[in-house]
């Protein structure tokens, strides 16, 4: 086994979990002392999955540095001896048990996680470094500072097994963010939710899931809370492009004040696919980017403002067609006769233009209390354009309901 | 000189560059890309021989409702065939499905997205542009000014799609970045297609069949 420790500098126990739950992309165990802030992730067995030491070292650092956190991180075969290099500024990964004694060796006595009295009690006995301490005889020291103090060695060397209880991530990601001091402006909320984020994209990662629907609440102090629900079109988990969507939304967002606290809620995740990690084909790729235009833009103009069109069944013109909301519109059959690109609400025409052809009669709703007869010409006005108008039966008025374009 | 093929045209000018107006790159000297009209007549006149790709197209028509869309009709359906986007930014009319259908444009294929003004409408045109997702966009727009068609421009440049902005008709006197411009003018059944200006064309001007019924 190969422990990693990070030495967390935030604090708080959700902020913790975030962390180990973001830790969780790392490795499949993952533990937590909140008290003493330290995480720890069994990285043995996910080595030759992320390529080697190196490589996930350099992982674990961006993605801390993404999280804008400056953690220090130490590697050892034991729990307690890589929260102990953890604590060291730069320290090399040890990898084998029996190099253990001599790595620790130099360090300092106050760094270990023994009970202050026994440290200073140590100290007072003119020991210095770790070192110093292992050359001592376990049983004189059982005596003067209790079985705990020598029991804490051995786990240090890896004398005796460390068993931990993993963190376990929750099922559905929930993630509060709360400010010392309410935030007034839309770039103070940016910086810790793009942490957030982040953060999020490591649970994700860590569950091989990815999200479709993602709820953000802003916290006020006298009004209600503001909410925003941003939906994806393909199941996404990039941070980066999470916040610029939300970004986008929250820009074009009203705040009615101050912002106390930010609280993040996913529900239900999807599997991601794979067409997003790997290689792709051209056509794949226009998809991937076409949903990712389609999100941009219903970010900032609503999802209202972008269309999709269908078709109904219903011979009144109006009724004729839809907006599609599902993602696949079906295609009836194109049984039209001649219509116009531009369906206007029928407007009254006071001078009628020329007449083409014959007129097309249209009933329909007669079965629902709609009833219209209605007959439609083609017309060319005047100045040259064709319009689409229809003379309704039961009126004698004339309305023009299209124009071609 | 190399084949237009082998010229990346799809990355942008550096941000600092963008800002300065009539930065000509060597590439925009090759010969321009497009994508025939359906139109024998209208492709002779047009540089590459038919509708630029990775330009912007500037269509003034007098009036609405002479076939100013009808005439893009076969591109944008021969699009449609190659599974390609057709995106309406900002049209000033509801886009009727049968009529998209019965042009054969597959209704999947088409996106309408509505804008509350023309500011949004531009960025989602240039959005689209940009991303080169669409197989074409055409935009309704009523800016007057120069320097938010020089943005689509760019745009356009920097995407792969065909791009179509339609301008009224107060802009006509004004002078333009667009790559291709053409006004639009109500002929007896036919519709006038007149090229003001085209980058590396001869211009003219033809008049085309568009509407199919007397």
């Amino acid at each position: 086994m190969l422990w990693l420790c990070v030495v967390s500098p935030v604090q708080e126990k959700h902020a913790l979990k975030a962390l180990a739950s973001w830790a969780g992309q790392f490795s499949s165990c993952v533990c937590l002392d909140a008290e003493r802030r330290l995480l720890w992730l069994e990285i043995g067995s996910s080595l030759r999955y992320f390529g080697g030491l190196d490589v996930l070292l350099k992982k674990v650092a961006a993605g801390l540095h993404a999280l804008t956190l400056k953690a220090t991180i130490g590697v050892a075969p034991t729990p307690e001896a890589a929260a102990l290099l953890a604590r060291q500024p730069q320290t090399l990964p040890v990898l084998q048990l029996d190099h253990l004694r001599q790595a620790l060796a130099a360090l300092p006595l106050n760094e270990l996680a023994m009970l202050p009295a026994a440290i200073a009690g140590l100290q007072a006995s003119g020991l210095t470094s770790v070192g110093e301490l292992l050359a001592l005889p376990r049983d004189a020291l059982a005596r003067r500072w209790g079985l705990q103090a020598t029991d804490y060695l051995q786990r240090l060397l890896g004398e005796r097994a460390d068993p931990r209880k993993p963190y376990r991530a929750p099922q559905t990601y929930y993630r509060r963010f709360d400010f010392a001091e309410p935030v007034q402006t839309v770039e103070g909320l940016l910086f810790p939710l793009r942490r957030i984020l982040y953060e999020l994209q490591g649970y994700l990662r860590g569950r091989d899931a990815a999200l479709q629907a993602l709820n953000v609440a802003f916290r006020h102090h006298d009004h209600a809370d503001t909410v925003l629900t941003l939906r994806t079109t393909d199941p996404q988990r990039d941070a980066l492009r999470l916040f610029a969507l939300l970004r986008e939304k929250l820009e074009r967002t009203q705040l009615p004040g101050a912002v106390t606290q930010i609280r993040l809620g996913v529900e239900r995740f999807v599997a991601l696919r794979d067409t997003q990690l790997h290689l792709w084909d051209e056509s794949e790729r226009h998809d991937a980017s076409w949903s990712d235009l389609l999100d941009k833009l219903r970010a900032r103009l609503g999802d209202q403002a972008v269309r999709r069109l269908g078709l109904r069944d219903d011979h009144r013109p109006e009724k004729a067609w839809c907006v599609e909301s599902g993602a696949a519109a079906a295609d009836l059959p194109p049984a039209f006769p001649d219509r116009p690109l531009w369906l206007l609400p029928p407007r009254p025409i006071e001078r009628l233009p020329k007449l083409l052809g014959r007129p097309e009669r249209i009933e329909a709703g007669w079965w629902n209390g709609e009833d219209s007869s209605r007959d439609y010409y083609i017309a060319q006005t005047a100045e040259g354009s064709r319009w689409w108008l229809y003379r309704e039966a039961a009126t004698a008025r004339w309305f023009l309901q299209g124009i071609w374009a | 000189m190399p084949p237009s093929s082998l010229i990346p045209r799809s990355r942008p000018l550096p941000p600092v560059l963008q800002e300065i107006p009539g930065i000509w790159r060597a590439h925009e000297l090759a010969p321009v890309k497009a994508r025939s009209t359906g139109h024998g007549a209208l492709d002779a006149l047009l540089p590459g021989g038919g509708w630029p790709i990775g330009a912007l197209t500037e269509l003034i028509p007098l009036i609405e409702g002479i076939g100013e869309v009808a005439v893009l009709q076969m591109a944008l359906k021969r699009l449609c065939d190659e599974k390609r986007h057709v995106v309406f930014v900002h049209p000033p009319y509801i886009p009727y499905a049968p009529a998209l259908l019965s042009a054969g444009l597959l209704l999947p294929r088409v996106l309408w997205v509505d804008a509350a003004h023309d500011e949004d409408a531009h960025w989602a045109a240039e959005q689209t542009l940009r991303e080169g997702a669409a197989g074409a966009v055409l935009l309704w727009s009523h800016a007057v000014a120069d320097r938010p068609l020089r943005r689509l421009q760019l745009a356009a440049e920097a995407g792969q799609s065909l791009a179509f902005i339609y301008r009224p008709v107060v802009t006509l006197d004004s002078s333009s970045p667009a790559a291709l411009r053409i006004v639009l003018r109500p002929a007896p059944a036919a519709l006038g297609v007149e090229v003001l200006k085209a980058r590396g064309g001869r211009g003219g001007a033809v008049f085309l069949p568009v509407h199919a019924h007397v």
